[in-house]
Protein backbone atom coordinates (compact mmCIF):
# COMPACT_ATOMS: atom_id res chain seq x y z
CA UNK A 1 0.00 0.00 0.00
CA UNK A 2 2.56 2.52 -1.03
CA UNK A 3 0.11 5.13 -2.13
CA UNK A 4 -2.33 5.54 0.69
CA UNK A 5 -0.12 7.00 3.38
CA UNK A 6 -2.32 10.00 3.90
CA UNK A 7 -5.41 7.89 4.40
CA UNK A 8 -3.50 5.51 6.60
CA UNK A 9 -2.18 8.19 8.88
CA UNK A 10 -5.66 9.65 9.25
CA UNK A 11 -7.04 6.25 10.00
CA UNK A 12 -4.49 5.34 12.58
CA UNK A 13 -4.79 8.66 14.35
CA UNK A 14 -8.52 8.34 14.69
CA UNK A 15 -8.27 4.74 15.68
CA UNK A 16 -5.86 5.46 18.49
CA UNK A 17 -7.99 8.36 19.64
CA UNK A 18 -11.05 6.15 19.73
CA UNK A 19 -9.24 3.48 21.66
CA UNK A 20 -8.04 5.99 24.20
CA UNK A 21 -11.60 7.16 24.72
CA UNK A 22 -12.69 3.55 25.13
CA UNK A 23 -10.12 2.61 27.69
CA UNK A 24 -10.65 5.76 29.67
CA UNK A 25 -14.29 4.83 30.17
CA UNK A 26 -13.79 1.25 31.33
CA UNK A 27 -10.76 -0.15 33.04
CA UNK A 28 -11.14 -3.90 32.93
CA UNK A 29 -12.59 -5.49 29.88
CA UNK A 30 -12.59 -9.10 28.93
CA UNK A 31 -11.21 -10.40 25.71
CA UNK A 32 -14.32 -10.31 23.58
CA UNK A 33 -15.23 -6.85 24.66
CA UNK A 34 -11.79 -5.64 23.83
CA UNK A 35 -11.95 -7.22 20.45
CA UNK A 36 -15.29 -5.64 19.74
CA UNK A 37 -14.07 -2.23 20.76
CA UNK A 38 -10.99 -2.51 18.65
CA UNK A 39 -12.97 -3.51 15.62
CA UNK A 40 -15.59 -0.87 16.13
CA UNK A 41 -13.04 1.86 16.54
CA UNK A 42 -11.24 0.67 13.47
CA UNK A 43 -14.39 0.68 11.36
CA UNK A 44 -15.51 4.09 12.45
CA UNK A 45 -12.05 5.51 12.10
CA UNK A 46 -11.84 4.20 8.58
CA UNK A 47 -15.21 5.52 7.58
CA UNK A 48 -14.49 8.95 8.93
CA UNK A 49 -10.92 9.08 7.70
CA UNK A 50 -12.08 8.66 4.16
CA UNK A 51 -13.87 11.97 4.40
CA UNK A 52 -16.07 11.14 1.48
CA UNK A 53 -19.75 10.88 0.95
CA UNK A 54 -19.94 7.32 -0.25
CA UNK A 55 -22.94 5.62 1.12
CA UNK A 56 -21.15 2.74 2.80
CA UNK A 57 -19.32 5.23 5.03
CA UNK A 58 -22.53 6.87 6.04
CA UNK A 59 -24.25 3.54 6.55
CA UNK A 60 -21.46 2.26 8.80
CA UNK A 61 -21.54 5.33 10.96
CA UNK A 62 -25.30 5.43 11.27
CA UNK A 63 -25.32 1.73 12.05
CA UNK A 64 -22.86 2.28 14.86
CA UNK A 65 -24.82 5.20 16.22
CA UNK A 66 -27.91 3.10 16.66
CA UNK A 67 -26.48 1.57 19.80
CA UNK A 68 -26.55 4.11 22.56
CA UNK A 69 -23.32 3.04 24.14
CA UNK A 70 -21.36 3.87 21.07
CA UNK A 71 -22.92 7.22 20.50
CA UNK A 72 -20.54 9.31 22.55
CA UNK A 73 -17.58 7.52 21.12
CA UNK A 74 -18.72 8.12 17.60
CA UNK A 75 -19.49 11.74 18.19
CA UNK A 76 -16.11 12.41 19.71
CA UNK A 77 -14.35 10.67 16.92
CA UNK A 78 -16.17 12.24 14.10
CA UNK A 79 -15.71 15.81 15.06
CA UNK A 80 -18.15 18.65 14.55
CA UNK A 81 -18.41 18.70 10.76
CA UNK A 82 -19.58 15.18 10.34
CA UNK A 83 -22.08 15.16 13.14
CA UNK A 84 -24.74 16.74 11.01
CA UNK A 85 -24.51 14.05 8.39
CA UNK A 86 -26.16 11.15 10.21
CA UNK A 87 -29.36 13.12 10.69
CA UNK A 88 -29.69 13.78 7.03
CA UNK A 89 -28.83 10.26 6.15
CA UNK A 90 -31.41 8.79 8.49
CA UNK A 91 -34.00 10.59 6.47
CA UNK A 92 -32.35 9.42 3.29
CA UNK A 93 -32.19 5.90 4.55
CA UNK A 94 -35.85 5.80 5.47
CA UNK A 95 -36.80 7.24 2.12
CA UNK A 96 -34.64 4.75 0.34
CA UNK A 97 -36.07 1.94 2.46
CA UNK A 98 -39.51 2.93 1.37
CA UNK A 99 -38.36 3.01 -2.19
CA UNK A 100 -36.76 -0.37 -1.78
CA UNK A 101 -39.92 -1.83 -0.30
CA UNK A 102 -42.11 -0.51 -3.04
CA UNK A 103 -39.62 -1.72 -5.60
CA UNK A 104 -39.74 -5.16 -4.03
CA UNK A 105 -43.49 -5.29 -4.22
CA UNK A 106 -43.41 -4.22 -7.84
CA UNK A 107 -40.76 -6.76 -8.63
CA UNK A 108 -42.68 -9.57 -7.00
CA UNK A 109 -45.81 -8.84 -8.92
CA UNK A 110 -43.77 -8.49 -12.07
CA UNK A 111 -42.13 -11.83 -11.41
CA UNK A 112 -45.46 -13.51 -10.95
CA UNK A 113 -46.72 -12.10 -14.23
CA UNK A 114 -43.57 -13.13 -15.99
CA UNK A 115 -43.76 -16.61 -14.63
CA UNK A 116 -47.28 -16.99 -15.93
CA UNK A 117 -46.08 -15.97 -19.35
CA UNK A 118 -42.85 -17.86 -19.17
CA UNK A 119 -44.43 -21.27 -18.83
CA UNK A 120 -44.10 -21.60 -22.56
CA UNK A 121 -40.48 -21.52 -23.78
CA UNK A 122 -38.22 -20.67 -20.88
CA UNK A 123 -35.98 -23.66 -21.32
CA UNK A 124 -35.10 -22.79 -24.86
CA UNK A 125 -31.96 -21.05 -23.68
CA UNK A 126 -31.09 -22.65 -20.40
CA UNK A 127 -27.65 -21.15 -20.10
CA UNK A 128 -28.75 -17.52 -20.08
CA UNK A 129 -31.63 -18.38 -17.79
CA UNK A 130 -29.30 -19.94 -15.26
CA UNK A 131 -26.82 -17.09 -15.57
CA UNK A 132 -29.52 -14.57 -14.84
CA UNK A 133 -30.57 -16.41 -11.72
CA UNK A 134 -26.99 -16.71 -10.54
CA UNK A 135 -26.29 -13.04 -11.11
CA UNK A 136 -29.41 -12.08 -9.20
CA UNK A 137 -28.51 -14.30 -6.29
CA UNK A 138 -25.01 -12.97 -6.11
CA UNK A 139 -26.01 -9.33 -6.26
CA UNK A 140 -28.27 -10.08 -3.32
CA UNK A 141 -25.37 -11.48 -1.36
CA UNK A 142 -23.17 -8.53 -2.25
CA UNK A 143 -25.87 -6.16 -1.12
CA UNK A 144 -25.81 -7.80 2.25
CA UNK A 145 -22.05 -7.65 2.51
CA UNK A 146 -21.46 -4.03 1.63
CA UNK A 147 -22.82 -1.80 4.38
CA UNK A 148 -25.75 0.21 3.16
CA UNK A 149 -26.03 -1.82 0.02
CA UNK A 150 -29.62 -2.91 0.43
CA UNK A 151 -31.13 0.06 -1.25
CA UNK A 152 -28.93 0.54 -4.26
CA UNK A 153 -29.24 -0.33 -7.87
CA UNK A 154 -26.67 -2.50 -9.57
CA UNK A 155 -24.47 0.20 -11.01
CA UNK A 156 -23.94 2.15 -7.82
CA UNK A 157 -23.63 -1.10 -5.89
CA UNK A 158 -20.57 -2.04 -7.87
CA UNK A 159 -19.11 1.41 -7.39
CA UNK A 160 -19.64 1.21 -3.65
CA UNK A 161 -18.13 -2.26 -3.55
CA UNK A 162 -15.04 -0.92 -5.29
CA UNK A 163 -14.61 1.84 -2.76
CA UNK A 164 -15.28 -0.51 0.10
CA UNK A 165 -12.70 -3.01 -1.08
CA UNK A 166 -10.06 -0.30 -1.31
CA UNK A 167 -10.67 0.91 2.20
CA UNK A 168 -10.84 -2.60 3.61
CA UNK A 169 -7.43 -3.25 2.10
CA UNK A 170 -6.06 -0.17 3.84
CA UNK A 171 -7.60 -1.22 7.12
CA UNK A 172 -6.22 -4.73 6.94
CA UNK A 173 -2.79 -3.46 6.08
CA UNK A 174 -2.58 -1.02 8.95
CA UNK A 175 -3.95 -3.48 11.46
CA UNK A 176 -1.56 -6.13 10.34
CA UNK A 177 1.42 -3.81 10.66
CA UNK A 178 0.36 -2.77 14.13
CA UNK A 179 -0.17 -6.35 15.20
CA UNK A 180 3.24 -7.36 13.94
CA UNK A 181 4.93 -4.41 15.58
CA UNK A 182 3.26 -5.19 18.90
CA UNK A 183 4.27 -8.79 18.56
CA UNK A 184 7.87 -7.89 17.93
CA UNK A 185 7.76 -5.52 20.84
CA UNK A 186 6.38 -8.13 23.16
CA UNK A 187 8.93 -10.65 22.03
CA UNK A 188 11.78 -8.27 22.59
CA UNK A 189 10.33 -7.41 25.99
CA UNK A 190 10.22 -11.05 26.95
CA UNK A 191 13.78 -11.64 25.80
CA UNK A 192 14.93 -8.71 27.88
CA UNK A 193 13.30 -10.15 30.96
CA UNK A 194 14.89 -13.53 30.35
CA UNK B 1 -33.56 17.37 -63.94
CA UNK B 2 -32.23 15.28 -66.73
CA UNK B 3 -29.25 17.48 -67.30
CA UNK B 4 -28.09 16.71 -63.82
CA UNK B 5 -27.61 13.17 -64.89
CA UNK B 6 -25.33 14.29 -67.66
CA UNK B 7 -23.21 16.26 -65.25
CA UNK B 8 -22.85 13.29 -63.03
CA UNK B 9 -21.90 11.06 -65.88
CA UNK B 10 -19.25 13.54 -66.88
CA UNK B 11 -17.31 13.26 -63.69
CA UNK B 12 -14.75 10.73 -64.68
CA UNK B 13 -12.46 10.73 -61.70
CA UNK B 14 -15.04 9.85 -59.13
CA UNK B 15 -16.77 7.14 -61.02
CA UNK B 16 -13.74 5.41 -62.35
CA UNK B 17 -13.81 2.25 -60.36
CA UNK B 18 -17.40 2.40 -59.30
CA UNK B 19 -19.51 2.72 -62.37
CA UNK B 20 -21.83 -0.06 -61.54
CA UNK B 21 -22.81 1.18 -58.13
CA UNK B 22 -23.22 4.73 -59.33
CA UNK B 23 -25.55 3.56 -62.02
CA UNK B 24 -27.48 1.60 -59.48
CA UNK B 25 -27.84 4.61 -57.31
CA UNK B 26 -28.91 6.77 -60.16
CA UNK B 27 -31.48 4.27 -61.17
CA UNK B 28 -32.81 4.18 -57.67
CA UNK B 29 -33.03 7.91 -57.60
CA UNK B 30 -34.74 8.01 -60.95
CA UNK B 31 -37.34 5.63 -59.69
CA UNK B 32 -37.83 7.70 -56.62
CA UNK B 33 -38.21 10.88 -58.54
CA UNK B 34 -40.67 9.27 -60.86
CA UNK B 35 -42.70 8.18 -57.97
CA UNK B 36 -42.57 11.64 -56.56
CA UNK B 37 -43.87 13.00 -59.79
CA UNK B 38 -46.58 10.43 -59.87
CA UNK B 39 -47.51 11.43 -56.36
CA UNK B 40 -46.73 8.12 -54.75
CA UNK B 41 -45.38 8.36 -51.33
CA UNK B 42 -43.96 4.96 -51.04
CA UNK B 43 -41.74 5.24 -48.04
CA UNK B 44 -39.89 2.03 -48.49
CA UNK B 45 -38.64 2.95 -51.89
CA UNK B 46 -37.26 6.32 -51.14
CA UNK B 47 -35.62 5.15 -48.03
CA UNK B 48 -34.25 2.16 -49.75
CA UNK B 49 -32.40 4.52 -51.99
CA UNK B 50 -31.23 6.62 -49.10
CA UNK B 51 -30.32 3.71 -46.96
CA UNK B 52 -28.09 2.31 -49.61
CA UNK B 53 -25.84 5.27 -49.49
CA UNK B 54 -25.66 5.95 -45.81
CA UNK B 55 -26.96 3.42 -43.36
CA UNK B 56 -27.22 5.75 -40.46
CA UNK B 57 -30.47 5.22 -38.65
CA UNK B 58 -32.05 7.52 -36.25
CA UNK B 59 -30.07 10.68 -35.93
CA UNK B 60 -30.53 13.96 -37.59
CA UNK B 61 -27.07 15.33 -37.67
CA UNK B 62 -25.91 12.45 -39.77
CA UNK B 63 -27.88 13.56 -42.74
CA UNK B 64 -26.45 16.97 -43.49
CA UNK B 65 -23.12 15.30 -44.11
CA UNK B 66 -24.76 13.08 -46.58
CA UNK B 67 -26.37 15.88 -48.45
CA UNK B 68 -23.24 17.97 -48.53
CA UNK B 69 -21.08 15.17 -49.77
CA UNK B 70 -23.53 14.07 -52.35
CA UNK B 71 -24.00 17.51 -53.66
CA UNK B 72 -20.47 17.31 -54.84
CA UNK B 73 -21.07 14.38 -57.01
CA UNK B 74 -24.43 12.89 -57.62
CA UNK B 75 -27.48 14.55 -56.26
CA UNK B 76 -28.38 18.04 -57.27
CA UNK B 77 -29.55 20.34 -54.50
CA UNK B 78 -33.20 19.89 -55.34
CA UNK B 79 -33.14 16.23 -54.69
CA UNK B 80 -31.15 16.69 -51.50
CA UNK B 81 -33.77 19.05 -50.16
CA UNK B 82 -36.42 16.59 -51.01
CA UNK B 83 -34.53 13.94 -49.16
CA UNK B 84 -34.26 16.04 -46.06
CA UNK B 85 -37.87 17.10 -46.10
CA UNK B 86 -39.07 13.63 -46.66
CA UNK B 87 -36.94 12.34 -43.85
CA UNK B 88 -38.10 14.90 -41.37
CA UNK B 89 -41.73 14.09 -41.87
CA UNK B 90 -41.37 10.36 -41.82
CA UNK B 91 -38.91 9.66 -39.07
CA UNK B 92 -40.85 6.85 -37.45
CA UNK B 93 -41.38 5.07 -40.68
CA UNK B 94 -37.77 5.49 -41.52
CA UNK B 95 -36.64 3.83 -38.35
CA UNK B 96 -38.74 0.82 -39.04
CA UNK B 97 -37.76 0.71 -42.64
CA UNK B 98 -34.14 1.13 -41.84
CA UNK B 99 -34.14 -1.56 -39.25
CA UNK B 100 -35.80 -3.89 -41.69
CA UNK B 101 -33.55 -2.95 -44.50
CA UNK B 102 -30.45 -3.18 -42.42
CA UNK B 103 -30.79 -6.87 -41.95
CA UNK B 104 -31.57 -7.54 -45.55
CA UNK B 105 -29.24 -5.17 -47.29
CA UNK B 106 -26.10 -5.49 -45.31
CA UNK B 107 -23.92 -6.49 -48.19
CA UNK B 108 -25.07 -3.68 -50.39
CA UNK B 109 -24.58 -1.20 -47.65
CA UNK B 110 -21.08 -2.36 -47.01
CA UNK B 111 -20.13 -2.04 -50.60
CA UNK B 112 -21.62 1.39 -50.92
CA UNK B 113 -19.98 2.64 -47.80
CA UNK B 114 -16.62 1.39 -48.95
CA UNK B 115 -17.05 3.19 -52.19
CA UNK B 116 -18.14 6.28 -50.43
CA UNK B 117 -15.08 6.31 -48.32
CA UNK B 118 -12.86 6.10 -51.32
CA UNK B 119 -14.74 8.73 -53.22
CA UNK B 120 -15.30 11.40 -50.67
CA UNK B 121 -13.66 12.80 -47.63
CA UNK B 122 -13.97 10.31 -44.79
CA UNK B 123 -17.52 10.10 -43.59
CA UNK B 124 -18.43 8.88 -40.17
CA UNK B 125 -19.27 5.25 -40.07
CA UNK B 126 -22.09 4.38 -37.75
CA UNK B 127 -20.76 3.42 -34.39
CA UNK B 128 -21.87 3.81 -30.84
CA UNK B 129 -20.90 7.26 -29.73
CA UNK B 130 -21.84 8.65 -26.38
CA UNK B 131 -21.84 12.39 -26.13
CA UNK B 132 -23.31 14.14 -23.18
CA UNK B 133 -25.24 17.25 -23.92
CA UNK B 134 -26.94 18.86 -20.98
CA UNK B 135 -28.43 15.92 -19.17
CA UNK B 136 -29.16 13.59 -22.01
CA UNK B 137 -26.93 10.84 -23.21
CA UNK B 138 -26.95 10.68 -26.99
CA UNK B 139 -26.21 7.23 -28.17
CA UNK B 140 -25.90 6.32 -31.76
CA UNK B 141 -27.34 2.96 -32.60
CA UNK B 142 -24.91 0.44 -33.93
CA UNK B 143 -25.20 -0.99 -37.33
CA UNK B 144 -27.54 -3.93 -37.48
CA UNK B 145 -29.05 -3.29 -34.07
CA UNK B 146 -32.43 -2.12 -32.93
CA UNK B 147 -33.02 1.56 -32.61
CA UNK B 148 -35.65 1.28 -29.94
CA UNK B 149 -35.12 3.75 -27.16
CA UNK B 150 -35.51 1.05 -24.54
CA UNK B 151 -32.81 -1.09 -25.99
CA UNK B 152 -30.51 1.87 -26.33
CA UNK B 153 -30.94 2.71 -22.67
CA UNK B 154 -30.33 -0.91 -21.83
CA UNK B 155 -27.14 -0.90 -23.78
CA UNK B 156 -25.89 2.23 -22.01
CA UNK B 157 -26.61 0.61 -18.68
CA UNK B 158 -24.85 -2.56 -19.67
CA UNK B 159 -21.80 -0.66 -20.82
CA UNK B 160 -21.60 1.17 -17.54
CA UNK B 161 -21.75 -2.07 -15.64
CA UNK B 162 -19.09 -3.73 -17.74
CA UNK B 163 -16.83 -0.71 -17.35
CA UNK B 164 -17.09 -0.92 -13.59
CA UNK B 165 -16.52 -4.65 -13.73
CA UNK B 166 -13.23 -3.97 -15.44
CA UNK B 167 -12.09 -1.75 -12.59
CA UNK B 168 -13.05 -4.45 -10.16
CA UNK B 169 -11.06 -6.94 -12.16
CA UNK B 170 -7.96 -4.89 -11.57
CA UNK B 171 -8.65 -4.62 -7.88
CA UNK B 172 -9.49 -8.18 -7.04
CA UNK B 173 -6.51 -10.48 -7.50
CA UNK B 174 -6.94 -13.45 -9.72
CA UNK B 175 -9.85 -12.11 -11.67
CA UNK B 176 -8.17 -11.73 -15.00
CA UNK B 177 -9.28 -15.02 -16.42
CA UNK B 178 -12.92 -14.78 -15.51
CA UNK B 179 -15.10 -12.95 -17.96
CA UNK B 180 -18.71 -13.67 -17.06
CA UNK B 181 -20.70 -11.43 -14.77
CA UNK B 182 -21.71 -14.21 -12.42
CA UNK B 183 -18.15 -15.44 -11.96
CA UNK B 184 -16.87 -11.94 -11.38
CA UNK B 185 -19.51 -11.28 -8.76
CA UNK B 186 -18.58 -14.53 -7.06
CA UNK B 187 -14.93 -13.52 -6.85
CA UNK B 188 -15.83 -10.10 -5.52
CA UNK B 189 -18.01 -11.59 -2.83
CA UNK B 190 -15.30 -14.00 -1.78
CA UNK B 191 -12.75 -11.24 -1.63
CA UNK B 192 -14.91 -8.91 0.45
CA UNK B 193 -15.74 -11.75 2.81
CA UNK B 194 -12.09 -12.68 3.20
CA UNK B 195 -11.11 -9.07 3.89
CA UNK B 196 -13.79 -8.73 6.51
CA UNK B 197 -12.66 -11.95 8.16
CA UNK B 198 -9.10 -10.70 8.18
CA UNK B 199 -10.20 -7.57 10.00
CA UNK B 200 -11.96 -9.71 12.58
CA UNK B 201 -8.96 -11.92 13.05
CA UNK B 202 -6.55 -9.03 13.34
CA UNK B 203 -8.67 -7.28 15.92
CA UNK B 204 -8.73 -10.52 17.90
CA UNK B 205 -4.98 -10.77 17.65
CA UNK B 206 -4.55 -7.22 18.83
CA UNK B 207 -6.89 -7.86 21.73
CA UNK B 208 -4.76 -10.80 22.86
CA UNK B 209 -1.48 -9.00 22.41
CA UNK B 210 -2.46 -6.02 24.46
CA UNK B 211 -3.95 -6.61 27.90
CA UNK B 212 -5.20 -3.04 28.02
CA UNK B 213 -6.41 -1.06 25.09
CA UNK B 214 -3.67 1.48 25.07
CA UNK B 215 -1.38 0.92 22.19
CA UNK B 216 1.63 2.85 23.09
CA UNK B 217 2.85 4.03 19.77
CA UNK B 218 5.61 6.09 21.23
CA UNK B 219 7.21 3.19 22.96
CA UNK B 220 6.71 1.00 19.94
CA UNK B 221 8.74 3.26 17.80
CA UNK B 222 11.38 3.98 20.36
CA UNK B 223 12.01 0.28 20.75
CA UNK B 224 12.39 -0.13 17.05
CA UNK B 225 14.78 2.75 16.90
CA UNK B 226 17.03 1.28 19.53
CA UNK B 227 17.43 -1.94 17.70
CA UNK B 228 19.31 -0.17 14.95
CA UNK B 229 22.52 1.76 15.34
CA UNK B 230 21.42 5.25 16.14
CA UNK B 231 21.27 7.74 13.33
CA UNK B 232 20.42 11.39 13.78
CA UNK B 233 16.92 10.43 12.72
CA UNK B 234 15.99 8.87 16.02
CA UNK B 235 16.33 12.10 17.97
CA UNK B 236 13.89 13.82 15.61
CA UNK B 237 11.45 11.00 15.99
CA UNK B 238 11.14 11.44 19.70
CA UNK B 239 9.55 14.84 19.30
CA UNK B 240 6.18 14.88 17.56
CA UNK B 241 3.54 12.22 17.70
CA UNK B 242 2.47 12.85 14.14
CA UNK B 243 5.95 12.13 12.95
CA UNK B 244 5.95 8.97 14.97
CA UNK B 245 2.72 7.88 13.49
CA UNK B 246 4.11 8.58 10.09
CA UNK B 247 7.21 6.59 10.69
CA UNK B 248 5.18 3.69 11.97
CA UNK B 249 3.30 3.71 8.72
CA UNK B 250 6.47 3.91 6.76
CA UNK B 251 7.70 0.94 8.65
CA UNK B 252 4.75 -0.86 7.20
CA UNK B 253 5.15 0.60 3.77
CA UNK B 254 8.84 0.44 3.26
CA UNK B 255 9.11 -3.33 3.33
CA UNK B 256 7.57 -3.09 -0.09
CA UNK B 257 10.09 -0.49 -1.14
CA UNK B 258 13.05 -2.36 0.22
CA UNK B 259 11.87 -5.45 -1.49
CA UNK B 260 11.57 -3.61 -4.73
CA UNK B 261 15.00 -2.18 -4.43
CA UNK B 262 16.76 -5.28 -3.38
CA UNK B 263 14.53 -7.42 -5.55
CA UNK B 264 14.02 -9.96 -2.87
CA UNK B 265 12.33 -12.79 -4.60
CA UNK B 266 11.21 -15.99 -3.00
CA UNK B 267 7.98 -16.14 -1.10
CA UNK B 268 6.87 -12.62 -1.79
CA UNK B 269 4.81 -12.47 -4.93
CA UNK B 270 4.92 -8.83 -5.86
CA UNK B 271 5.44 -8.50 -9.59
CA UNK B 272 8.14 -6.31 -11.09
CA UNK B 273 5.62 -4.10 -12.78
CA UNK B 274 4.38 -3.00 -9.38
CA UNK B 275 6.28 0.26 -9.60
CA UNK B 276 5.08 1.17 -13.05
CA UNK B 277 1.50 0.04 -13.10
CA UNK B 278 -1.47 1.92 -11.70
CA UNK B 279 -2.30 1.59 -8.04
CA UNK B 280 -5.22 -0.70 -8.72
CA UNK B 281 -2.91 -3.48 -9.66
CA UNK B 282 -1.85 -4.08 -6.12
CA UNK B 283 -1.45 -7.61 -4.93
CA UNK B 284 -1.99 -8.76 -1.40
CA UNK B 285 1.25 -10.42 -0.39
CA UNK B 286 -0.55 -12.48 2.20
CA UNK B 287 0.80 -14.31 5.15
CA UNK B 288 4.19 -15.03 3.65
CA UNK B 289 5.16 -11.44 4.38
CA UNK B 290 5.25 -11.81 8.08
CA UNK B 291 8.37 -13.93 8.06
CA UNK B 292 10.37 -11.31 6.24
CA UNK B 293 9.13 -8.39 8.25
CA UNK B 294 11.43 -8.97 11.19
CA UNK B 295 14.54 -8.81 9.06
CA UNK B 296 13.28 -5.86 7.15
CA UNK B 297 12.51 -3.74 10.19
CA UNK B 298 16.22 -3.36 10.74
CA UNK B 299 17.05 -2.56 7.18
CA UNK B 300 14.31 -0.16 6.51
CA UNK B 301 15.32 2.51 8.98
CA UNK B 302 18.48 3.15 7.01
CA UNK B 303 16.47 3.70 3.91
CA UNK B 304 13.91 5.95 5.53
CA UNK B 305 15.20 9.10 3.90
CA UNK B 306 15.26 7.56 0.47
CA UNK B 307 11.79 6.12 0.67
CA UNK B 308 10.10 9.41 1.36
CA UNK B 309 10.58 10.98 -2.08
CA UNK B 310 9.65 7.62 -3.58
CA UNK B 311 6.34 7.66 -1.84
CA UNK B 312 5.56 11.23 -2.73
CA UNK B 313 5.62 10.28 -6.37
CA UNK B 314 3.08 7.60 -5.76
CA UNK B 315 0.69 9.66 -3.72
CA UNK B 316 0.39 11.94 -6.69
CA UNK B 317 -0.49 9.18 -9.05
CA UNK B 318 -2.85 7.58 -6.56
CA UNK B 319 -4.77 10.78 -6.08
CA UNK B 320 -5.02 11.17 -9.81
CA UNK B 321 -6.33 7.73 -10.44
CA UNK B 322 -8.55 8.00 -7.42
CA UNK B 323 -10.17 11.04 -8.97
CA UNK B 324 -10.75 9.07 -12.12
CA UNK B 325 -12.39 6.34 -10.13
CA UNK B 326 -14.76 8.63 -8.36
CA UNK B 327 -16.20 9.76 -11.63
Amino acid sequence: MHTCTKLKSEFIKKWMKGLQICCSSKTNMDFLERKKKIKLCADIALASAKNSTTSWCIALISEAKKHDENKTLVDNLLGPELRIKPQKTNHQMSASHKRARSKKILKKSHHVCQRMKKMGPPKSNIATYITKILVKERTQVLKRLVPGGESMDEISLIKEALDYILSLKVQVDVMRTLANATEVLNQSDSTIFD
Amino acid sequence: MLHCHYTTMNIPGNTSGTDVSVLERQQARMKWRQQQQQGLSNDDHCFRGLVEIKPDPGLQYGWPDFSDACQDQLIPPLVADHNLKKRKTHEDHKQKAVSKENGVKDKKIKRCSEENSTETSPKEKPKAVETQKQEYIHVRARRGQATDSHSLAERVRREKISERMKYLQDLVPGCNKITGKAGMLDEIINYVQSLQKQVEFLSMKLATLQPRLDFDIDSLIMKEMFEVPAIGYSSEVANSTYFQVNSLLEMGNSPIDTMLRRSIGGPVSIPETFVVSSCFNQMQPGVTWDGDLHNLYRMEIQQESTTIPFQHKFTGSYEGSNLKMEL
